[in-house]
């Protein structure tokens, strides 16, 4: 914080133009971090949005986990590769990531952002920020061709070294919003809109 | 028409033989087709289990596989180029399946798809109810909102329960590598990859073609050079074992032909001869093609490769012709007085190996065809047309001082008329006792496969979890529906035998498609449309799914209802149709199915499981059939050669007119042969079909010394002329299949050391037992 404030102060604002690689290093986490998520999940498939909350875990380079406690329990760990997902009492399941590469290229990608890694980060997305560092946005584009045809962007908001706001835009037009940190227990309407989820992370208010 | 002036008439009678010889090869060339594969050198198989080995095994699941691996460079890097390889191979024809891990679950052949109800088990446990259907939307829900959400979106609309999957999980390799980044790697870090051809596994040439074409598509990898390529698998081996086998004969070849060579140039002091003495054998083996080629159209690199062993005995034609050349005498007079013994020793050869034509054996009888027109052809020219056209000035042999002390030494020799009898008491003795088996049966331990090749293999195959190659289990019904039914029983069986360990795992044809019983069974499970739809409803009415959703879903179950089983010949036009067919086919007005094994240790356990079938499921172990057609293959050259001896004795006592020179020729040829395989048993060698032909050469060989020394003479210089002859001869095949015994190819010592030792007991015997005594002066 101390760094952001000299180097906000050493130069103003909009004449800054964020450097991406900088920015992500300044997120990287010290192992083991946690935060509680909302997750919100818009898809043509649905009626309504869904919506789920629990607890991200950063666990170390290559190493997540996700519990979501609402409306379902579920348990989703990823560590050396594999991923094992816990649904209430049922046995767990457990896939190899590299089975779907797209979905280890995603993932790769959420946990070196997690790390402030911003070189790994370069190999399987193109970086592209704007904003100020009070109200930043970082873009990632797919360069596997094979993870693009899943995932067309993942678009970072925060503030400061805090990322607040993941939106996974789907090839499908399906859109993911994951609410993070001071966002995670916003009070959302129970059919919000993806307007209003856009103003939340834009602003960093509620709506 | 002007007479032909006198000094071109030998320029031009060499060039119309080298034409008539160029016009030859040139038929053969255009008409003879050259097989490799080794059934078609097979006698006709008798057992079921030989039958199977002969037509489906070598087209079978396990021998067609090439197992690839993919080393030396980073993760992505080989990755890349495993995807890179199996893209190009996709295309070619010479080739099948190409897997390499890289498998999209969420995608089924749109033509199976409308029969995923059928094909996956889901229905022998679950019911499409409410109950069941709630159970499963909800998860989906749940699936959406994780990270495999991406993946399963798709097929939600169609197929909520995920039958898709179900599908790929039951038909994935029972036992698969690890995957990273997607394709197959093994636990050293290689890339692996397997790679069905087309050819089938007991066809090197084919077999070959298909390697090659396989480096050509790896060479052509951008970034091939940066990693190496390990290939393995049966068809790998037997090409490779080809390719060493001739490159190691073509090495001994050539040094032994340069040998040969100088051992001429030192007994004739004639280039213009020597090249001369060439076109007898050449002329032989060009008319053995061209028979073959008039006669079959077609020949086996066997017949060939053993025509062409068997052909050496014409070598001596052109060089008793050399050595028996009298000063004061033309070549055509030298060429007539050696003709009638000449003769005996052609026909009676040719006579013999009319007993293989009787053999009822392809191969035999190709090798008959081949080796008599040789033998007849090489004796014709070296009887009417290398007389004419040698160069008048030769040296007579007899003038040599080495032969004549030779020959002293040899009138001085001790002869005692016990000695030959003691020699074959003595054998029959050692025969009786000697160790190890009497004949070795397994043609692969004479073109062994490097140790490290058969390590890697077996590594790759565990890790690979790829069919063992020796041992199936063979199903057999009425029809295909019955060995499916009958494989959907057993399935159970064979899942506590990989329990219990007695196998790493195994693959039924039942895996790829469910009888049509069982296939009905699901089907009456099937709700009809109104039920479904209420069940879906009745499922779905907490959940956030649009409302209309799973439309296609009850349009696809309705139409699953109406489906007709899909029968082994609908499935035969899917990708995985191919990997069935190798299980399931029509075979002896019955149906056959093959269960594939993988890491077997404990082969006992399969025989307990095919006892209990009654008879319906048998163990074929491949080693054991194909050890069975061997051993039949041998019993039939045995009689072959039977009857051979039988013909050329009589041959031989009618063309001497007398039983005792008949005797003095027959009997050391006998002696020798017998010696020879005392030798070879004494020292632990295990006969093979390759030691019966050398055997059969020597013994051609050694009918000629015994003719030729038992044949009575006039004067001591035509003694010395014999042997002259009898020792270039001897010396050039010592020098040859010498060569060839020092081998590091057992097939090729096989040959060479059975011939060398043949060659020095005919020789001896020849001299103890042939010669008839003379009075000394």
């Amino acid at each position: 914080m101390a760094w952001l404030a000299s180097a906000s102060a050493a130069t103003p604002p909009e004449a800054a133009p964020l450097e991406p690689a900088r920015l992500i290093a300044s997120l990287g986490r010290d192992a083991p971090a946690r935060t509680a998520f909302t997750e919100v999940r818009f898809s043509g498939l649905l009626d309504r949005p869904l919506i789920a909350r629990g607890e991200l875990e950063y666990l170390g380079p290559g190493q997540l986990g996700k519990r979501v406690d609402t409306p379902y329990r579920e348990d989703t760990r990823i560590a050396g590769g594999e991923v094992t997902v816990q649904r209430g009492k049922r046995a767990p399941r457990r896939f190899s990531l590299s089975q779907i590469p797209e979905l280890e290229g995603f993932l790769r990608g959420f946990g070196a952002l997690l790390g402030g890694d911003a070189a790994a980060l370069e190999k399987d997305f193109t970086l592209a920020a704007s904003g100020n560092p009070a109200h930043w946005r970082l873009e990632l584009t797919p360069r596997d061709p094979r993870l693009a045809r899943r995932v067309s962007a993942i678009e970072v908001d925060g503030s400061g070294d805090t990322p607040l706001c993941f939106r996974t835009r789907e090839a499908d037009g399906d859109v993911g919003v994951l609410l993070v940190e001071r966002l995670a227990t916003v009070k959302l309407p129970p059919r919000p809109a993806p307007a209003q989820l856009e103003n939340l992370c834009r602003g960093g208010k509620a709506p | 028409m002007r007479p032909i002036p006198e000094r071109l008439r030998v320029p031009l009678l060499i060039a119309a033989w080298l034409a008539v010889l160029a016009g030859l090869a040139a038929f053969a060339l255009a008409r003879l087709q050259v097989t490799t594969d080794l059934r078609s050198f097979m006698p006709a198989p008798q057992t079921a289990d030989q039958k199977l080995l002969l037509e489906q095994i070598g087209e079978g699941p396990g021998s067609r596989l090439l197992l690839v691996a993919i080393e030396g460079a980073p993760v992505p890097t080989l990755a890349a180029l495993s995807r890179g390889l199996a893209a190009a191979l996709a295309d070619d024809p010479r080739f099948g399946q190409v897997i390499n891990g890289a498998f999209d679950a969420t995608q089924l052949d749109p033509a199976l798809l409308p029969y995923r109800y059928l094909l996956s088990p889901t229905l022998d446990s679950h019911r499409l109810d409410a109950t069941w259907l709630g159970e499963q939307l909800e998860q989906r829900v749940e699936d959406l909102a994780s990270p495999a959400g991406v993946m399963l979106k798709p097929l939600l609309a169609s197929d909520p329960t995920l039958e898709t999957l179900a599908i790929a999980e039951r038909w994935a390799p029972p036992k698969a590598p690890q995957t990273r980044d997607g394709v197959w790697f093994s636990a050293s870090g290689e890339a692996l990859m397997l790679v069905e051809t087309r050819a089938a596994g007991f066809d090197p040439a084919g077999q070959g073609e298909a390697i090659a074409a396989l480096e050509a598509a790896w060479h052509a990898l951008p970034e091939a050079a940066s990693a190496r390529l390990l290939l393995s698998g049966p068809g790998y081996f037997s090409a490779r074992v080809s390719a060493t086998t001739r490159a190691e004969a073509d090495r001994i070849g050539i040094a032994s032909t340069i040998g040969f060579l100088l051992l001429l140039l030192f007994a004739y002091r004639s280039l213009p001869a020597l090249l001369l003495a060439a076109l007898p054998v050449a002329s032989g083996a060009l008319a053995g093609i061209g028979a073959l080629a008039g006669f079959y159209g077609s020949a086996h690199g066997i017949t060939l490769a053993f025509g062409f062993t068997l052909l050496g005995v014409a070598q001596e034609y052109p060089i008793r012709l050399l050595s028996h050349r009298r000063a004061g005498e033309d070549a055509l007079a030298s060429a007539r007085a050696l003709w009638p013994l000449l003769a005996t020793a052609i026909v009676s050869a040719a006579i013999a190996y009319l007993a293989f034509l009787a053999s009822g054996v392809t191969g035999l009888q190709q090798l008959a065809v081949f080796t008599i027109a040789g033998l007849v052809v090489a004796g014709l020219a070296t009887r009417y047309l290398l007389p004419r056209v040698l160069p008048p000035r030769f040296a007579d042999a007899a003038d040599r001082r080495g032969i004549a002390r030779a020959q002293a030494w040899l009138e001085r020799v001790p002869r005692p008329p016990w000695l030959p009898w003691l020699l074959a008491l003595a054998g029959v003795l050692v025969l009786w006792q000697a160790p190890g088996p009497l004949w070795q049966d397994d043609l692969a331990a004479l073109t062994p496969v490097p140790r490290e090749l058969l390590l890697r293999d077996a590594r790759l195959r565990g890790e690979l979890g790829a069919p063992d190659v020796r041992y199936l289990l063979v199903l057999r019904g009425p029809d295909a529906n019955s060995v499916l039914a009958l494989s959907q029983i057993l399935e159970p069986e064979g899942a506590a035998l990989v329990r219990s360990g007695a196998l790493d795992a195994i693959e039924w044809p039942s895996r790829y498609l469910p009888s049509i019983g069982l296939q009905r069974e699901r089907q009456a499970k099937l709700p009809d449309r109104t039920t479904l739809e209420v069940a879906l409803a009745d499922a779905s009415r907490d959940l956030p799914f649009r409302q209309g959703l799973f439309e296609p879903f009850v349009n696809d179950v309705e139409a699953a209802r109406q489906l007709p089983p899909l029968t082994p010949e609908a499935f035969a036009r899917s990708p995985f149709g191919a990997r069935l067919a190798a299980m399931l086919f029509s075979a002896d007005g019955g149906w056959t199915g093959l269960a594939t094994l993988s890491g077997v240790h404990d082969a006992a356990a399969l025989s307990k499981l095919a006892e209990a079938s009654q008879g319906r499921v048998r163990v074929l172990d491949l080693k054991a059939a194909s050890e069975s057609l061997v051993v039949a293959y041998r019993e039939r050259i045995l009689q072959a050669l039977g009857g051979a001896l039988l013909l050329l004795a009589i041959t031989v006592v009618v063309a001497l007119r007398s039983p005792r020179r008949a005797w003095h020729v027959l009997a050391p040829m006998t002696l020798a042969t017998l010696l020879v395989l005392v030798v070879e048993r004494a020292a632990g060698i295990s006969l093979s079909l390759f030691h019966l032909v050398a055997l059969t050469l020597a013994a051609g060989l050694g009918l000629h010394y015994a003719l030729f020394f038992e044949r009575p003479v006039a004067d001591d210089a035509e003694a010395r002329r014999t042997l002259h002859a009898t020792l270039v001869c001897v010396v050039s095949a010592l020098l040859v299949f010498g060569l060839q015994a020092l081998s590091s190819l057992p097939v090729l010592r096989a040959i060479g050391l059975t011939v060398a030792l043949g060659v020095g007991f005919h020789f001896c015997l020849s001299i103890l037992m042939a010669r008839p005594r003379r009075e000394r002066p």
